[in-house]
């Protein structure tokens, strides 16, 4: 009888987790299952207070949660937020973009459209010589920026030990405990990861286990390669069109995010 | 032992290979793809004696082994645009796959093809047809540069070292320039600050929690000092009441103590209404802390009217107040004495008087 006992509380802890994404998935389906006519019905329950009301409980809540920069999920919106007015979340969330779009400034973007996460970005245009936020800058910016140029110069994917050493060079050494960064390597590999700035993925095939670092979903539509590829070629004194594959890659990119 | 399993497994290869000969039938178009060595390319009838060598088959392994291994170890050197090694590779790979003839060989092959590939892949994505090339160390050093990278004077120059210090604040210079590459939306505080949302509720928690046991502790300690202080009361009040007793026994007749009293002395002075000597009544030569707590009852006896002390021949004497005699505490004239003891005088005492035995029996 012992022998066949699984559970030990360790995966007790799996399982549970396990059923609680299966939960938010089901959740999250439910946003999907919601028909037209459903929710035209579902919108003439509500008044238009409670539907403002619920609107900027949102645009808060959205906010509040880009503070860290990590991106949010929508599961996370419907269980905490809209709740009851599942029904007409299409509707809520319209006039929420429309809110970030016209008071904020900001843009709320679907990063990823199969596991439906948002995250928040700037709808101006950045000018150079006047700082973003009020707040002291933040130097992992500039530690990102290092890596984020070095992956795209290389054309998109670098093995982890290019960076490490690009790092080291630059007085970073993953190994030890940096004055201002602290533990490098996890803030390169889960929290910078954790914000979707950066992708570490293993390299198939390898013996023993390499892996690679790509742009992460929120670089893609955070990041101006066009202006990065300026900072470089400024740093380089060298003409950023004389790298022409990244150029045409930057102008693509910068046209394409100035459609949407 | 060893040599009957290899012969054992040697014939397990011959009656495999002669199963594997039906499906050998497709064999002479195998090696007219090959090429050349088609000497050993046997008939219908089965796979020839050399095919199933099983030491030929083993050089064949472990030089895959060997190649595999070589791919793996070597990768960085292999993914050099400067060499041909890996087409060496693979052109060896290829010579060796020719006298391959059984799954088993070929699917160390193929591994060794899934490895190339690979790297093939790697090495294709390393070219930049056209464009300068980016060299990641110039960038670094570069962004050093621009992070005003502090060189010490005797630098020797050399790619190892690490010389020079960055100084405070580089890296927020690198930020303040990058974030103008971002299109970061600013997060969110509030303008004038907030209250901190934090420190109340634990205080609340801790208050809350304080508070209820300090109320139970105060319902149990009125019980429990009440019950301390009527045995404390009921203590002193039995004794004073004791020592009553016994002086007024004393103050009896001869008849009566000599029935009741057991520390009875023919000497006593206490005899028949006589006075009782107030030293003698309340010493007890064993125990000074007893001699102390007599006079310390003694006195609420004095105090509550039922005895009464007085000098006589420049001595104090005790006696017990008649019930005839006893007045209400408030009309009677009252007298303060302090009486102290020390226990040199109590010897002095006990010599003096010589008290052998404690006229208050002890408790």
């Amino acid at each position: 009888m012992s022998q066949r006992k699984k559970a030990g509380p360790a995966s007790q802890n799996k399982t549970q987790r396990r059923s609680q994404l299966l939960l938010e998935e089901d959740e999250d389906a439910t946003f999907s299952q919601i028909t037209s006519s459903q929710a035209q019905r579902a919108r003439e329950n509500f008044t238009s207070d409670q539907i403002d009301h619920k609107v900027a409980e949102v645009v808060q809540f959205i906010l509040i949660k880009d503070q860290k920069k990590i991106p949010i999920r929508r599961a996370d919106i419907g269980k905490h937020v809209i709740k009851d007015y599942k029904h007409i979340y299409a509707e809520v969330m319209k006039r929420v973009c429309r809110t970030f779009e016209q008071v904020f400034g900001l843009k709320l973007v679907e990063i990823d459209l199969k596991q439906h996460i948002y995250i928040l970005i700037n709808k101006l245009e950045p000018i150079r010589g006047q700082t973003v936020s009020m707040h002291p800058g933040n130097q992992k910016m500039g530690l990102l920026f290092a890596i984020l140029s070095v992956i795209f110069m290389k054309g998109g994917t670098v093995k982890e030990n290019l960076v490490w050493n690009t790092l080291k060079k630059l007085r970073v050494d993953p190994g030890e405990k940096h004055d201002e960064f602290g533990d490098v390597k996890k803030v390169v590999t889960e929290e910078f990861v954790r914000q979707k700035y950066l992708e570490y993925g293993k390299i198939p095939h390898t013996e023993p286990v390499e892996y690679e670092f790509r742009w992460g979903l929120r670089a893609e539509k955070e990041v101006s390669k066009l202006k990065l590829l300026e900072f470089v070629g400024e740093l380089f004194d060298q003409d950023p069109q004389s790298w022409t594959q990244q150029f045409r890659e930057a102008s693509a990119s910068e046209t394409s995010s100035q459609s949407t | 032992m060893s040599d009957s399993r290899r012969r054992s497994r040697a014939n397990q290869e011959e009656s495999g290979g002669s199963t594997n000969g039906v499906g050998g039938q497709n064999r002479p178009e195998r090696s007219g793809d090959m090429g050349d060595e088609d000497d050993i390319g046997g008939g219908p009838s089965g796979i020839s004696q050399e095919d199933d060598d099983p030491t030929r088959r083993r050089e064949i392994r472990s030089k895959y082994r060997d190649l595999i291994n070589e791919v793996q170890q070597n990768r960085e050197d292999m993914l050099n645009p400067a060499n041909n090694k890996l087409t060496d590779v693979l052109e060896e790979a290829n010579k060796l796959f020719a006298n391959v003839r059984q799954a088993r060989e070929a699917a160390l092959d193929a591994q060794l093809l899934v490895l190339a590939t690979d790297l093939g892949k790697e090495k294709a994505s390393q070219l930049h047809a056209e464009g300068s090339s980016f060299d990641p160390s110039a960038f670094a050093e570069h962004l050093l540069s621009f992070m005003d990278l502090n060189r010490l004077e005797d630098e020797s120059g050399m790619d190892g070292n690490l010389e020079g210090y960055l100084p405070e604040g580089a890296w927020l210079k690198l930020a303040k320039r990058a974030e103008n590459c971002f299109r970061t939306a600013p997060a969110f505080h509030y303008m004038l600050g907030s209250f901190l949302a934090e420190p109340p509720p634990p205080r609340q928690r801790v208050e809350r929690q304080r508070r209820v046991p300090s109320r139970e502790e105060k319902r149990i300690m009125p019980t429990q000092l009440k019950k301390m202080e009527e045995s404390h009361q009921e203590a002193t009040e039995k004794e004073v009441e004791r020592i009553l007793g016994c002086l007024q026994r004393y103050f009896a007749d001869d008849s009566r103590k000599a029935d009741k009293a057991i520390n009875l002395k023919p000497s006593l002075s206490g005899t028949a209404e006589e006075p009782i000597s107030y030293y003698e009544f309340v010493i007890d030569p064993n125990s000074f802390s007893r001699t102390v707590e007599n006079i310390f009852h003694m006195s609420f006896l004095i105090r509550d009217g039922l005895a009464r002390m007085y000098l006589e021949n420049g001595l104090p004497y005790i006696a017990p107040v008649e019930e005839g005699e006893m007045q209400p505490s408030g009309a009677a004239v009252r007298h303060q004495c302090v009486i102290s003891i020390s226990q040199e005088s109590w010897r002095e005492i006990i010599d003096a008087f010589d008290i052998k035995q404690a006229l208050i029996p002890p408790p």
